[in-house]
């Protein structure tokens, strides 16, 4: 795991903070709820009244009077409880609001790198999953744990207030229900988690089924197919097993827990009653404040569950933050120009993927890097764009060290397109401008034109206002790649590194667009990654990497004169 | 309790979905008979507590009688000793059978994807049938998981009712007459808030869209800037769903306000009702207390039956999607009466374009427009209905799985699929993945793989590069060894040094079946026994691609993309 999760020490102080943001609609939510609670107590009291009435041979009129009273309670109940529901709403969305804003935010700002090394898959669970079970919590899972636990606490209150004798009833279930449901909560949280985990990997396995049942039928994987879902099934069945059993254990004691404090009430009431120590009024009021007491208990703890998730949640979202903010603040560059000097780099400690790379890119240069597979080329093309760190060497722009850059100034100075696109959800014209927000329709167009892309784009229902991306009119990978390039264009910066950037292009049109491209882009300096061979023929330059290392560099026509790998490769391809 | 899934979910009635949602329901039916039983014991000993509880307060407590105190505490115990009992039996039948039918309905989706197969994407998105999987599933398990709760609760109103008019008929009535008004009346508040969650759940799921589309791209946001457009952009959808979300809460806080007030007031009513009845000498404070409880239980008793008819409103609409993914036919078909398969070594010929596939050959195809050479490539493998044949057999008269057993058509946009990667490979013994993966210059994507064969494959294979899936795509379709290959620009994402070395080893891998490449890439041509190029979906030349470079200028043109 490359982005780190908060510790729950670190979880406990960021929701104190949370709550001290807002010390006053807290107590106003917290004391609206404990009066509406206080108002649903009244119910037992009263009915034991109308019973001590009812024995001492009173009026119609007392009993009138009660039942008032009774009406009375439950009105101004209805009314705090609407109050402190309210009240409750909210606080909740204006923390949720504030932690989710906070998230996006130290999300935009993290370090390249750490986005890179992490992927998106971890980055995508916290946003998406994360977030949600985070609201959840926050909307539902708090506040029914606070107004269940002030229910409680009133509860045994009135219990006391009604006769301590009876306190002994609830505290006879405690040793049965505390250990049970600590049982219980100790496991079910990984229980659910991995019950859910099972049941997606269910799903995911559907849809993978579905999505591929072209490659399904050609391969003839029918019963491989069937096969994998009948394992993902058991896996799911295993682990909606275990929580069965965790369930089957704690229901019943729970169960039983609930109904004992009943009996042991009874019980004791009737010695109280026989004895003369207390009214008749009293012991039924008690007896129906123990059945009250059983439904707020229920409620936290299966609350509990879900307070744990999004605890866990909570952990994930504000770990990102701990990530430290990308980029240094170092001196502006002198100049141009690109120099490598016995760089070396690896992924892993002691795994280099470059070795002592050494290379001089005069400003304006277009260079072609070119090799096998898992050569070290992207990796190249990720060190010249800042993307990762030398390990050790020197790898500077204008005489100053690349990493030393602050993010907002290395994109001016160096551009990095892969193959990697994205379209964002919204206008054609959003993407585009988000490089350069100030650019005119006039910058926009030219940018397309340079791409070879004004044709498709104005062809577009709405022209540039076409919605694309997510929930949009669905771009082809390769106008998302030429989306990407115009992008570059717009931002403008001095040297830009393509990685593969015109791949997903049919080979007749990815040549055509890089002619226009180099139009748009003379003067600039041009590192071309690229694996089709007349982009390498077009370059100032060629450099090809094999095993991590520059093993022979110079123009097209001093590598096919030195005749080397270049040179055999050129002439199987052309010949 | 059984294990699931079953071997076979069985042949589903799928002419309508009530038909299908009661063959569903009786394909469980000897469990749900058990919970149906475990239900109504439940819910009838949860209605019998308030009545025993009346009694122990009547002839233990007023009567200050220790035996029959005891006898009656004892009962109460006994009966929630029951309850709980009864409680966690019927929870485990309605379990199994929620999760029964949720498998079953999952493995008759996914045989019915397989069978379909290709046609499917023509004939459904595959998000309707992917919404199978997430929702619909669950919704069909809750389904027959409620009928023994609402059975359940049926029986038990029934024993209340005849409780409640036994002891006092002008109380019973007013209860069982207000409790169903008061549930209809808070049914008809929970529909507006209903309508605003559902609201501000679509708001907070294109919230959660836009938060996934800025980390999806944030690569390309950090490289090319437009952070505090993004930033901003969320801030203002954010504070609009808190807005929403205050409203929505404000609209809750009513509901909740509702609840409160509406049996509560009506709880008063009885209670003061009943006390003047207790005055009366009708009936005694035990049964006070007694009607107490039963007013109270009434209402959960009921949730569960509008709980159980809204579940079975929505578990139509899912019947109604998977029967509409089962009514589905594979297209092409399997004709009805096969004919016989040619012997081995078949010639393969497409008509339309002249082309001619010949064993021990391998046949490039080079198209000046590269969708011709795919629509042959489907006509031959017969994803397309067309005039090829086998041997002079028509395709269409061949049985499909067989003709799938002998031709395969491999594409870039085919799948790999997720699980370890020998399995995705297509599971073989080691020395022929070895071999495959030695062909499609694929050996360093498995010897940097912590696992190597063993290792887990993502879905869609996402974490290898587009390079790296296409030459895992072309090992697997090698490894499959069918008598004749079709290739659709297998080295399109791959770069010149490895391009090369796959087109060197493809013609020796496949020695003595037949192999055709739609490509226009010199390096893979150059190897190709024999070459095709088509113009306009005809092959208007033929020969080696040097014969072809030196007769043929629009084949150069096309190839070589000179100044083109």
């Amino acid at each position: 795991m490359i982005l780190p999760i908060a510790t729950p020490a670190e979880v406990r102080r960021y929701v104190r903070g949370l709550f001290r943001r807002h010390p006053r609609p807290l107590g106003l939510m917290l004391s609206l709820h404990a009066l509406g609670a206080l108002c649903g107590l009244a119910a037992p009291r009263l009915l034991g009244e109308l019973i001590e009435i009812i024995r001492d041979g009173g009026t119609t009129g007392a009993l009138d009077r009660v039942g008032v009273a009774l009406a009375g309670a439950v009105i101004v109940q209805s009314a705090l409880v609407y109050l402190a529901r309210n009240a409750s709403a909210r606080l909740g969305e204006r923390v949720l609001a504030e932690l989710r804003e906070e998230f996006v935010d130290r999300v935009l700002s993290l370090p390249i790198g750490t986005v890179e090394r992490a992927g998106t898959g971890d980055l995508l669970t916290r946003t998406t999953r994360d977030v949600s079970s985070l609201a959840y919590s926050v909307q539902w899972a708090a506040p029914e744990i606070l107004t269940a636990l002030i229910t409680i606490v009133l509860l045994v209150a009135a219990l006391l207030l009604v006769s301590p004798l009876f306190l002994a009833a609830p505290l006879l279930a405690a040793p049965l229900l505390w250990p049970a449901s600590r049982w219980y909560l100790r496991r079910a949280a990984d229980g659910y988690l991995r019950e859910r985990a099972a049941y997606a990997r269910i799903t995911e396995g559907l849809a993978e089924t579905v999505e591929g049942a072209r490659t399904v039928d050609a391969l003839r994987l029918h019963e491989r197919r069937r096969r994998q879902t009948d394992e993902d099934i058991r896996g799911s069945f295993r682990a909606e097993r275990y929580t069965l059993f965790l369930r089957t254990v704690w229901y019943p004691i729970a169960d039983t827990a609930y109904v004992l404090p009943v009996v042991v009430t009874l019980l004791l009431g009737g010695l109280y009653y026989a004895n003369g120590w207390m009214t008749l009024g009293t012991v039924v009021a008690a007896v129906l404040y123990m059945q009250q007491l059983v439904n707020p208990v229920d409620q936290v703890l299966s609350w509990l569950e879900e307070l744990q998730e999004g605890q866990a949640a909570l952990a994930r979202v504000i770990g990102v933050g701990a990530v430290s903010a990308a980029g240094g603040t170092g001196p502006p560059p002198r100049g141009n120009g690109i120099r490598l000097h016995d760089v070396t780099f690896g992924y892993v400690p002691g795994r280099p993927v470059l070795h002592g790379i050494s290379l001089d890119i005069a400003p304006g240069e277009r260079l072609a890097v070119v090799g096998p597979s898992g050569a070290g080329k992207s990796t190249l093309g990720r060190l010249l764009a800042g993307v990762h760190r030398p390990e050790s060497g020197e790898l500077t722009i204008g005489g100053v060290p690349v990493s030393s850059l602050p993010p907002e100034r290395l994109r001016g100075e160096v551009a990095l397109v892969t193959q990697e696109h994205h379209v964002f959800a919204g206008t054609l014209r959003f993407n585009l401008v988000l490089a350069r927000p100030d650019a005119s329709g006039e910058d926009v167009r030219d940018a397309l034109a340079a791409v070879d892309a004004l044709g498709w784009a104005t062809e577009l229902p709405d022209g540039l206002e076409t919605v694309v991306g997510e929930g949009g009119h669905v771009l082809t990978p390769a106008q998302a790649q030429q989306l990407a390039l115009a992008r570059l264009v717009l931002a403008d910066p001095h040297t830009l590194v393509l990685d593969e950037a015109t791949s997903l292009l049919d080979p007749r049109a990815a040549r055509s667009l890089e002619r226009s491209l180099a139009a748009v882009l003379a003067g600039r300096t041009v590192v071309a990654i690229a694996h089709r061979l007349f982009s390498a023929h077009d370059a100032d330059r060629v450099a090809v990497v094999e095993g991590g290392r520059i093993v022979e560099c110079g123009s097209h026509d001093e590598l096919m004169a030195a005749d080397g790998s270049y040179a055999a490769l050129w002439r199987s391809w052309s010949s | 309790m059984r294990d699931l899934p079953r071997n076979d979910p069985g042949v589903a009635d799928h002419r309508s979905a009530w038909r299908l949602l009661w063959w569903m329901v009786s394909r469980v039916r000897s469990k749900l008979a058990v919970s149906v039983l475990l239900g109504i014991v439940w819910m009838c000993s949860a209605a019998l507590a308030p009545a025993l509880i009346g009694l122990a307060v009547d002839r233990g407590v007023t009567a200050r009688d220790p035996g029959a105190l005891a006898t009656w505490s004892a009962a109460v115990l006994a009966l929630g000793l029951v309850q709980a009992a009864t409680g966690i039996l019927r929870h485990r039948y309605g379990a199994h059978n929620w999760l029964d039918t949720a498998y079953g309905t999952v493995q008759l989706t996914v045989r019915q994807s397989a069978r379909i197969g290709a046609a499917l994407p023509r004939r459904v998105s595959s998000g309707e049938v992917v919404s199978v999987g997430t929702s619909d599933i669950d919704q069909l398990g809750a389904a027959t998981e409620i009928v023994d709760r609402a059975i359940g609760a049926v029986a038990a109103i029934a024993v209340i009712t005849v409780i409640m008019l036994n002891t006092s008929t002008q109380l019973g009535l007013v209860v069982l007459i207000g409790v169903p008004l008061l549930l209809g009346l808070v049914a008809l508040l929970l529909r507006p808030l209903q309508r605003h969650q559902e609201a501000y759940r679509t708001r907070q799921g294109k919230l959660t869209t836009r938060a996934a589309d800025i980390v999806t791209g944030l690569r390309v946001l950090r490289g090319v800037g437009g952070e505090s457009l993004f930033a901003s952009g969320y801030r203002a959808e954010s504070q609009e769903l808190r807005a929403a979300g205050v409203r929505v809460g404000r609209i809750g806080a009513a509901l909740e306000a509702t609840q409160v007030v509406l049996p509560g007031l009506f709880l008063a009513l009885v209670t003061w009702l009943g006390a003047r009845l207790v005055l009366a000498g009708d009936i005694t404070a035990g049964q006070l207390v007694a009607f107490y409880g039963y007013t109270a239980f009434l209402v959960p008793l009921l949730r569960n039956l509008t709980e159980a008819a809204d579940k079975f409103a929505v578990a139509v609409v899912s019947a109604r999607r998977v029967v509409r993914l089962l009514d589905l036919v594979p297209d092409p078909a399997s004709p009805e009466r096969p004919a016989p398969m040619p012997e081995p070594a078949a010639v393969l010929a497409d008509p339309r374009s002249g082309l001619l596939v010949r064993p021990g050959v391998l046949t490039a195809i080079a198209a000046s427009d590269p969708a011709d050479a795919a629509a042959i490539a489907e006509r031959l493998a017969r994803f397309t209905d067309s005039e090829a044949r086998l041997d002079g057999v028509p395709l269409r008269d061949l049985d499909l799985d067989l003709l799938r057993s002998r031709v395969l058509l491999a594409e870039n946009e085919a799948r790999l699929f997720a699980g370890p990667l020998r399995e995705t490979l297509g599971g073989a013994e080691d020395a022929l993945i070895t071999a495959a993966l030695g062909t499609a210059a694929a050996e360093d994507i498995v010897d940097a793989l912590p696992e190597r064969l063993d290792t887990a494959v993502a879905a869609r294979g996402r974490e290898f590069s587009g390079g790296q899936q296409q030459r895992l795509r072309l090992a697997r379709a090698l490894l499959a060894d069918p008598e004749i290959l079709i290739l659709v620009e297998p080295t399109s994402a791959v770069d010149a040094h490895t391009e090369s070395r796959i087109a060197a080893r493809l013609g020796p891998a496949r020695a003595g079946r037949a192999t055709v490449v739609c490509t226009t890439s010199p390096l893979v041509l150059a190897h190709a026994d024999h070459v095709a190029y088509v113009e306009d979906g005809k092959v208007i030349a033929e020969g080696t691609h040097r014969e072809l470079l030196t007769a043929e200028p629009r084949y150069a043109a096309t190839v070589l993309r000179q100044e083109s």
